[in-house]
């Protein structure tokens, strides 16, 4: 039972951080119909700004965390506005197409550029803990999972009641008639990619807390995302919190009563069996 | 007329001796990018060394001329497929004579189909699958360890510790190498005292260990073995220090003996166990290098990078060659396998000779990082330094 109780713990924690790493691509997918297959070099790339702001300059990885953001956020806004704007109109393969050219560029220019080793952001409290009903709680996966959930909320309020944020709303529902409300969809399309890339960026910085960093985890980490955007759903950002609990959940409890090695059957399982039970997501509206 | 004849003839003799006398190619496959880069290096690397050195020394001795070695290594981005494909090409239109190793048992295990399908013999470095070399496969040989034997000298060692560990957990990932591992660990576990209570596979693609970690912890095993990839040893140490997870010794088959394991952990790299076939020491002799520490030395100035035991071994492949071709006197890849088959000397990695199923059987040297250096621990002569046993926990360091 403590053990079951520690399991679940360990569950959750993890699966705001699943969270975070999705909401970036569920956010652009939903709004761009975009499915950003770059998505988890964008979070390597966040996890390498830390990485260099904590080594370089000795910055705190929660300092150095908006910094990322922003990084990522200027590189999503360019990426966006002077390539993808070009093809939004083409049918969805092409953009498949253009951000898997992404993941590949990306990857190996930063194989170049900070070579294959592997990298770890470790400030003096990575491996501090404590005691909570039994059960042992890291703290910075609980940091992890409180800045997960900070920024899914925000993300959520934002655009639920910002005007940016409902122009971007808008502007998935109805473009023409968000264009004819005065909304520039150019712009605004570069601002919801940026905004992806930073959440990106941000998920980066944390996967780097907690784990180790080389230029090769991007593509495990998209189709990690990409599991959770479709059990959680694309409808509202608050269903990526659902979907990534959720398979944070299911991972920890399969890898103990199943078997470690069947954590990627049950999860992608579990996205088969969405898509043909509930292809909107477990909340998401039934179409 | 008939002195012209013969004329021509000796003319074309000579050239077709010339023809043969074009630089020995031997040909590689190896991880330069994708996921497995970081351990790839050391083959390219080595390989690329080795070569420089054995034709800086006049090359290899066929006959009465001394011929060059060439060396073409193509970059499979760490994917089989691709590997498989570039040893074709290798074979089929590169017409290199000789091939030498990918990094990883997975990769040999497609790739040496290749040599064995065309005859042409492969030593590699990269692979220690016992699997391998269970297929009676004739031109395939290897210079690193059998699986199997991994944690050997450590499940030796563990049996003089006081007090010696009494429960196990074997973590093992679910490709070629680490099954072998796993299987030959659990064997030779089954002589002694210590009893496994945790022997869980896990995916290679795994990143989190929680729920392993937190099973070992509610179980209070004594010591962990793991056998996987350097990512997830890296990941099950912080996560084992995040969730407080103290056992009295772990060890690990990969990353304990490269210099970017302990950089990457810092402090937290202290205590961890691992093993290794090679021990960069002056006492091994080698006939291009001087020995293994002015190879170490060597390397890292050429490189920028300490190697381990994957360069050493690499170097070997490429000196067995040598010798094999020097001591079959040709180039004919029936006559190089049947020398390589009975090589034996003393090079920068050891004592280079191959069992009948063509692999090495050197012994694992235990090794443990203490405060940040590895320090060799325990060799087939016994106790070299004193190992920190058991270790501290986490929040006593």
């Amino acid at each position: 039972m403590q053990l079951l109780w520690q399991i679940l713990v360990n569950g959750v924690l993890l699966g705001g951080l699943y969270a975070l790493m999705a909401l970036g691509l569920v956010l652009v997918w939903g709004v761009l119909n975009i499915v950003n297959l770059a998505h988890g070099a964008l979070i390597m790339l966040g996890a390498y700004a830390c990485y260099y702001l904590f080594t370089g300059l000795g910055w705190d990885p929660f300092a150095a965390l908006p910094v990322a953001m922003v990084l990522l956020f200027c590189l999503g806004y360019v990426i966006q506005r002077y390539v993808l704007n070009l093809i939004i109109r083409a049918p969805m393969f092409n953009t498949l197409l253009i951000t898997f050219g992404f993941e590949v560029v990306i990857t190996y220019l930063a194989q170049i550029a900070f070579s294959a080793d592997f990298r770890t952001i470790n400030p003096s409290y990575a491996g501090a803990n404590f005691s909570f009903l039994g059960a042992t709680v890291p703290l910075v996966r609980l940091l992890a999972f409180a800045v997960a959930l900070a920024l899914t909320l925000g993300l959520w309020l934002f655009l639920e009641h910002t005007r940016i944020g409902r122009a971007i709303r808008a502007t998935a529902q109805n473009l023409i008639a968000a264009r004819l409300y005065g909304v520039n969809p150019r712009h605004l399309y570069a601002l919801t990619f940026g905004i992806g890339a930073a959440l990106a960026g941000a998920a980066g910085t944390l996967y780097g807390v907690v784990s180790q960093i080389n230029p090769y985890i991007g593509s495990g980490l998209t189709g990690k995302s990409f599991a959770i955007a479709i059990i959680g759903g694309l409808d509202k950002s608050i269903y990526v919190l659902a979907g990534g609990l959720f398979l944070g959940i299911v991972e920890a409890v399969t890898a103990l009563y199943i078997g470690p090695t069947y954590t990627d059957v049950v999860s992608f399982g579990i996205l088969v069996l969405v898509l043909i039970v509930r292809p909107t997501g477990l909340l998401g509206r039934t179409a | 007329m008939k002195n012209l004849a013969l004329a021509c003839a000796a003319m074309m003799a000579l050239l077709a001796s010339r023809v043969s006398a074009a630089p020995i190619e031997l040909g590689a496959s190896v991880q330069l990018t994708g996921q497995f880069a970081n351990t790839g290096r050391y083959y390219g690397d080595a390989y690329q060394f080795a070569v420089e050195k054995i034709n800086a020394a006049g090359g290899v001795k066929v006959g009465n001329t001394r011929e060059k070695l060439n060396l073409k290594i193509l970059d499979n981005q760490s994917d089989v497929n691709l590997s498989v494909r570039q040893y074709v090409q290798l074979v089929t239109q590169d017409k290199v004579n000789f091939l030498l190793g990918p990094f990883a048992s997975d990769f040999v295990l497609a790739d040496s189909a290749i040599a064995e399908k065309y005859n042409v013999p492969m030593i590699q470095g990269g692979g220690a699958s016992d699997q391998i070399f269970s297929r009676g496969y004739k031109y395939i040989f290897g210079t690193l360890p059998p699986a199997s034997d991994y944690f050997d000298s450590t499940l030796d060692l563990m049996g003089q510790l006081k007090p010696p560990p009494a429960t196990l957990a074997l973590l093992y990932a679910d490709d070629a190498f680490d099954v072998s591992v796993a299987d030959g660990t659990r064997k030779d576990a089954s002589k002694t005292k210590l009893k496994i209570v945790v022997d869980q596979r896990y995916s290679s693609k795994a990143s989190d260990f929680n729920s392993i970690l937190s099973l070992i912890k509610s179980q209070n095993v004594d010591a962990i073995l793991v056998a996987g990839h350097e990512t997830e040893v890296l990941n099950f140490i912080r996560q084992a220090k995040t969730l407080n997870v103290n056992p009295k010794l772990y060890s690990f088959t990969v990353g304990v003996p490269s210099a970017d394991f302990r950089a990457a952990l810092g402090q937290d790299a202290n205590y961890a166990f691992g093993m290794s076939s090679w021990v960069p020491s002056a006492a091994l002799k080698d006939e291009y290098f001087g020995n293994a520490e002015q190879f170490a030395n060597e390397y890292k100035k050429r490189f920028g990078y300490e190697p381990d035991y994957h360069a050493a071994s690499a170097v070997a492949d490429v000196q067995a060659f040598v010798k094999a071709i020097e001591s079959a006197n040709s180039i004919d890849p029936v006559k190089v396998r049947d020398a390589i088959a009975k090589v034996d000397f003393d090079s920068l990695y050891g004592r280079v000779r191959f069992n009948s199923a063509g692999q090495i059987n050197l012994p694992q040297t235990v090794v443990q990082v203490q405060k940040g250096k590895l320090v060799p621990i325990y060799g087939p002569k016994g106790m070299l330094e004193q190992p920190l046993y058991p270790m501290p926990e986490w929040s006593k360091r």
